[in-house]
């Protein structure tokens, strides 16, 4: 698939997480998205220092100021299972509002065609680093970085976009 | 008739007894008596490790070869880190029990498990195992697949995995060998049972 681009319309898939009854449910993202103003951002990986130390931590402090203007969700997606992403959540007790959802199978992240071949440094197929703006399932914003780098995907840069 | 047969097998035993039989398991191309070597050629494992250990070791791995040859290894694989059984019975059961397996002269105790390494990492710190047990990744399946130990977990969410099980390996050669009928279970993969086959 072609990366994602502005003017798409958000493809549906199913992702997974821990509920707050601790069950494992699956979402459907059109069921979180639709009819709302959400963003998703996607990092390579659980565990990993600039998803963890930077990404991460970027959108729970800005959190508050997203919602302000009108964000509804705030979506994290990995390619990880949902095991994994609820221990990594756990990392950052002071979370309120961003939602870690896992595409462990990497199929949504195909969907998006964000996809990344990470094998080299034993992470496999992954996804890119990036920030989606979406409202009512079109995307307005969509800034993917290039592998490695960290310089339009943070909050900061999706606020200037909103 | 039919129906007192069947009333019979809701009962605990029979049905254990049935559902056993029913269970559908593939066969591992290892068993005691074979080369783990052999079995894997050109498999590499990834030790777990930080990001910027990756960086400084360039993502190194750790060939199987090099992980076996000339040693007497303990090793055991989990369907997933983080996740229940996996963390809460059975890396304990060796992480308690690794001054036994050194008094056998054991080399290395490893867990290894189809994650990457900075998972397998943050979970053996978290589980505080990471200075007791050695932890490895099997990033992309291949080393269980060799061992035909690969299995299908996506009903649980978590995708190709593999089996639970251990080895007990001496210079690369099988001496004994144990995998759960189900992944779920914990019955004969601990660290209790392989210290009586040692």
């Amino acid at each position: 698939m072609p990366p994602i681009a502005v003017g798409d319309v958000l493809p549906d898939g199913t992702l997974s997480c821990f509920d707050a009854e601790d069950k494992l449910q699956q979402v459907s993202v059109h069921s979180l998205a639709a009819g709302k103003k959400v963003i998703i951002f996607g990092v390579p990986g659980a565990f990993t220092p600039t998803c963890s130390l930077k990404h991460v931590p970027g959108y729970i402090e800005k959190a508050g100021e997203l919602k302000s203007k009108g964000v509804d969700e705030i979506i994290c997606i990995s390619v990880n299972d949902p095991f994994v992403m609820k221990a990594w959540a756990q990392t950052y007790p002071e979370n309120k509002d961003v939602k870690f959802l896992a595409d462990g199978s990497a199929k949504y992240t195909h969907a998006l065609g964000l996809e990344l071949d990470l094998s080299e440094k034993g992470l496999g197929t992954r996804s890119r680093r990036f920030a989606l703006l979406v409202e009512d399932l079109k995307v307005k914003a969509a800034n993917v970085e290039a592998a490695g780098e960290f310089n339009v995907s943070s909050a900061d840069d999706i606020l200037k976009a909103l | 008739m039919a129906t007192n047969i069947l009333r019979r097998a809701a009962s605990s035993v029979m049905r254990e007894t049935l559902l056993t039989g029913m269970l559908r398991r593939s066969y591992a191309s290892v068993a005691v008596g074979s080369d783990i070597v052999s079995a894997a050629p050109g498999v590499s494992l990834q030790k777990a490790r930080s990001w910027d250990e990756g960086v400084s070791s360039k993502f190194s791995t750790t060939s199987v070869k090099d992980i076996f040859k000339g040693k007497k290894v303990v090793i055991f694989g989990l369907p997933g880190a983080y996740t229940g059984v996996c963390s809460q019975q059975h890396v304990p059961s060796y992480t308690k029990n690794i001054e036994k397996f050194k008094a056998k002269g054991i080399d290395s105790v490893i867990c290894v498990a189809v994650n990457d390494p900075f998972v397998m990492n943050a979970w053996a710190e978290k589980l505080q195992a990471k200075d007791v047990i050695e932890f490895y990744g099997d990033f992309d399946g291949s080393f269980h697949k060799s061992l035909e130990l690969g299995k299908d977990l996506s009903a649980a969410l978590l995708g190709p995995r593999s089996e639970r099980w251990s080895a007990y390996v001496v210079d690369g050669k099988v001496k004994a060998f144990n995998v759960e009928g189900a992944p779920s279970d914990f019955k004969v993969s601990g660290a209790e049972v392989i210290l009586e086959q040692i």
